[in-house]
């Protein structure tokens, strides 16, 4: 048994909007993830998958249970859980370059060594030749490659992705998410990877963890048997049918719950 | 209710501390009244009817003034965006007039017309006049050309264009600018009254200020500010009122 | 083919100025307005240059402009401090709230004979009654812009180790700058506003001061040279804003856009 990177322990969430009632969001949540392990979660819109991964980045406060990285308790955020949003948050402000370079401002490094780690980052995303750009410039999916240059360059401990490919359209989905998986077999992090997109659980994934309704809850986990290194080919095997499927079914089952279709 | 209290319970602090320094003699009464006692003024000014003369004066000309200036204004926004030679006309001159600050128009006013009424409506309706036809030429302008194309599919005439679908259209810019407009118009009518005129809010205060009433110029002040106030947010409710459609 | 365009363009645009200034002049010199009302062009234009070369017009000017330049850097200095203290300390933000949506709205100019009261005529009531009739459209501005910061930008910074002061220094502030130049675009015409007329209310010389003397000495050709001095001024302070917002938001889609 390889070590366990994070754990959640009856993990409670419950969001209150600024008018209305509270919701709960997460409810009794229990969940290992071992080093160098890639997890995906899925489950149906406002199930409190992203909430999750909020938690674990310190972002939001816990009020009940535990989440620890390597047995050390989460508290507030920090460099060693590096995240990747949705809509990208680059400091639309900096430059490529300086975005990149944000993190390890933060360290104690020097100069040349900096601008050398950041390049070789640039690089690794393919974004050579736009380091001076500004975010505005730049397309949603090269906007993301900055966005995991900057979480990368920093060298976390895990990294924690929420829906990072969900803005973009299908072409460029399919181009990030093999050069995830390739970025993946160099570093080899210990990734926590939210998603609505089944297909890209599967793909991406060591285990997939399906959530309930809400209050969010753990309803299944499958183990995604599939060699690796991966890449699209994977897709066209009868395995990774069968796996889309089971998981299709199981996430199915509980948007029917969540839209008050079936109980 | 109670978190309108809460919320503006700084004020009635202020307030209060300003009572007690100036009761207590922190501050001479001479520099400032105490509040209690500009409360009183403002009710003898207003009993007298003093107090509504000079804002009934200042009433007629704000309205009169700004209201010239939203009929031409808007009139001329409209125009110069229906008109690209028209644009190219005007347009220099207006983006060169737009930063002059419109009180410098005070003196040649005052040569104009003297110090009577129509002096400062016609400070203010110059003043008002620019943010207006700004706000009404960015309206018009920013119209998406497919409303106006649908609206002329359905069988609108030009005339009934402009007037059902541009002015509809260009009414949240044009509302802006007249908000901007309302603003101004009131530092030019105290302005223009405190320089020369024989009546009015802005006349009374200064008078008051030089007679030595602290307490009555203070009462002025509020006054002013009060009315101000008031017309801001009533323009405001006619604003969402208007725009509700948009908030639906 | 483009420079051609835009040669046209100024032409069509100097049309009328050009017309105002020959009607003007043919109009004076033809006795149909009294000279009074409305001096010839060419003899304000003879009184502007007398005034440059004597250099009495750049006293005059320099006075204006020194007022206006320490009221409004200290409105925009201690606006947008208040303005991020709002947004950072519950304490200020609950005093300052209903100040702000009081005192925004009103006309402050109302206070004017107040501030001579307390500061007497010379410059401070002046310089204190521009600061403070352009000081709440900064603070709000400022307030506002720092409200509407994407929180995932915020998160982000935090992730990558920014503490309480970077946050505020790297995020909250560049955020803000947008709204805060808006805000700065608003209250330099409105300290303007009230320095020319400060200016004519309580003496102490500058361009308002020699333009309500000149009205009321009758001499309309130092009223109208002022008047151009003063409307040159403030095209070119608000043109020399317009460069800096595109200096300092070189990032922002708005200025990217322009430049394509």
């Amino acid at each position: 048994m390889t070590n366990t990177k994070i754990k959640f322990e009856n993990v409670e969430f419950t969001y209150i909007p600024p008018s209305g009632r509270p919701v709960r969001a997460l409810e009794r949540l229990s969940l290992d993830v071992a080093e160098n392990e890639f997890v995906s979660i899925v489950g149906p819109s406002g199930c409190g998958k992203s909430t999750l991964l909020y938690l674990l980045g310190g972002f939001l406060p816990l009020e009940h249970g535990e989440i620890t990285v390597d047995g050390r308790k989460v508290s507030k955020p920090g460099p060693d859980r590096g995240i990747v949003f949705q809509h990208f948050a680059l400091f639309p402000w900096k430059t490529v370059r300086q975005n990149v370079l944000y993190g390890l401002e933060r360290k104690k490094m020097d100069a040349a060594q900096r601008d050398e780690l950041a390049q070789k980052y640039i690089d690794l995303v393919k974004l050579t030749g736009f380091e001076d750009s500004w975010p505005a410039q730049l397309s949603g999916g090269m906007k993301q490659r900055v966005a995991i240059a900057r979480t990368l360059v920093t060298d976390p401990d895990v990294l924690l992705m929420d829906e990072p490919f969900g803005a973009l359209d299908a072409q460029t989905r399919g181009i990030l998410q093999e050069e995830l998986l390739a970025i993946w077999g160099l570093t080899r992090k210990t990734v926590l990877f939210v998603t609505h997109d089944v297909h890209e659980a599967v793909l991406l994934s060591d285990r997939v963890i399906v959530m309930s309704a809400r209050p969010g809850r753990i309803k299944s986990t499958v183990n995604i048997d599939l060699p690796r290194p991966r890449n699209s080919e994977v897709t066209r095997s009868q395995n990774f049918a069968s796996y889309c499927d089971e998981i299709w079914g199981l996430v199915r089952e509980e948007a029917l719950v969540a839209s008050g279709i079936k109980t | 209710m109670k978190k309108l209290a809460i919320r503006y319970l700084p004020i009635a602090l202020i307030i209060l501390f300003w009572e007690f320094a100036s009761r207590a003699g922190l501050v001479s009464q001479d520099v400032l009244p105490a509040f209690s006692a500009v409360m009183v003024r403002l009710w003898e000014l207003s009993a007298g009817g003093e107090m509504l003369v000079h804002v009934s004066a200042s009433l007629l000309r704000i309205s009169s003034g700004l209201g010239l200036g939203i009929i031409v204004g808007s009139a001329l926004g409209f125009l110069l965006a229906a008109s690209i030679t028209a644009q190219r006309l005007i347009q220099p001159t207006l983006t060169f007039l737009y930063p002059l600050p419109k009180s410098a128009l005070i003196p040649v006013i005052i040569i104009w017309l003297g110090f009577g009424n129509s002096a400062q409506i016609m400070v203010i309706f110059l003043g008002s006049l620019l943010p207006i036809v700004l706000g009404a030429y960015n309206g018009a302008k920013g119209v998406e050309n497919t409303l106006v194309w649908s609206a002329r599919s359905l069988g609108a005439n030009a005339i009934e264009t402009e007037y059902q679908v541009i002015i509809r259209a260009a009414l949240p810019d044009l509302l802006a600018g007249i908000r901007v407009a309302l603003a101004l118009s009131f530092v030019l009518l105290i302005s223009s009254e405190m320089v020369g005129a024989q009546q009015g809010m802005g006349f009374l205060v200064a008078f008051l200020g030089d007679g030595g009433d602290y307490a009555g110029m203070f009462a002025g002040a509020f006054v002013i500010s009060a009315i101000g106030f008031a017309a801001d947010r009533a323009y405001l409710a006619l604003y969402h009122h208007l725009l509700r459609y948009r908030e639906a | 083919m483009v420079a051609q365009r835009k040669i046209l363009n100024i032409l069509m645009g100097a049309i009328l100025p050009l017309a105002v200034i020959v009607l003007w002049e043919v109009a004076t010199r033809e006795r149909l307005v009294s000279p009074f009302l409305l001096p010839p062009f060419s003899r304000v234009m003879v009184r502007l240059w007398q005034d440059i070369v004597s250099g009495e017009i750049f006293s005059l000017a320099g006075q204006t402009f020194l007022r206006l330049a320490i009221s409004y850097s200290v409105a925009v200095v201690v606006g947008v401090t208040l303005g991020i203290m709002m947004a950072r300390v519950r304490f200020v933000r609950w005093v300052l709230d209903p100040v702000i949506s009081i005192g925004l709205p009103t006309p402050k100019i109302a206070f004017l004979p107040i501030f001579i009261l307390w500061f007497g005529v010379f410059d401070t009531p002046k310089i204190v009654m521009a600061i403070v009739a352009c000081i709440f459209p900064l603070i709000a501005g400022t307030w506002s812009g720092t409200q509407g910061v994407d929180k995932y930008l915020v998160w982000s910074a935090q992730n990558l180790g920014a503490t309480r002061r970077e946050l505020l220094l790297h995020v909250i502030f560049p955020a803000a700058l947008p709204q805060i130049l808006t805000a700065m675009q608003v209250a330099l015409p409105i300290a303007f506003i009230v320095v020319i007329v400060t200016e004519m209310l309580s003496g102490g010389s500058g361009l308002g001061g020699s333009m309500i003397e000149g009205a009321r000495l009758a001499d309309t050709a130092r009223v109208f040279e002022n008047l151009i001095v003063i409307g040159l001024m403030g095209f070119a302070f608000l043109r020399a804003l317009q460069i800096l917002r595109r200096r300092i938001l070189a990032w922002h889609p708005e200025v990217l856009q322009e430049k394509n």
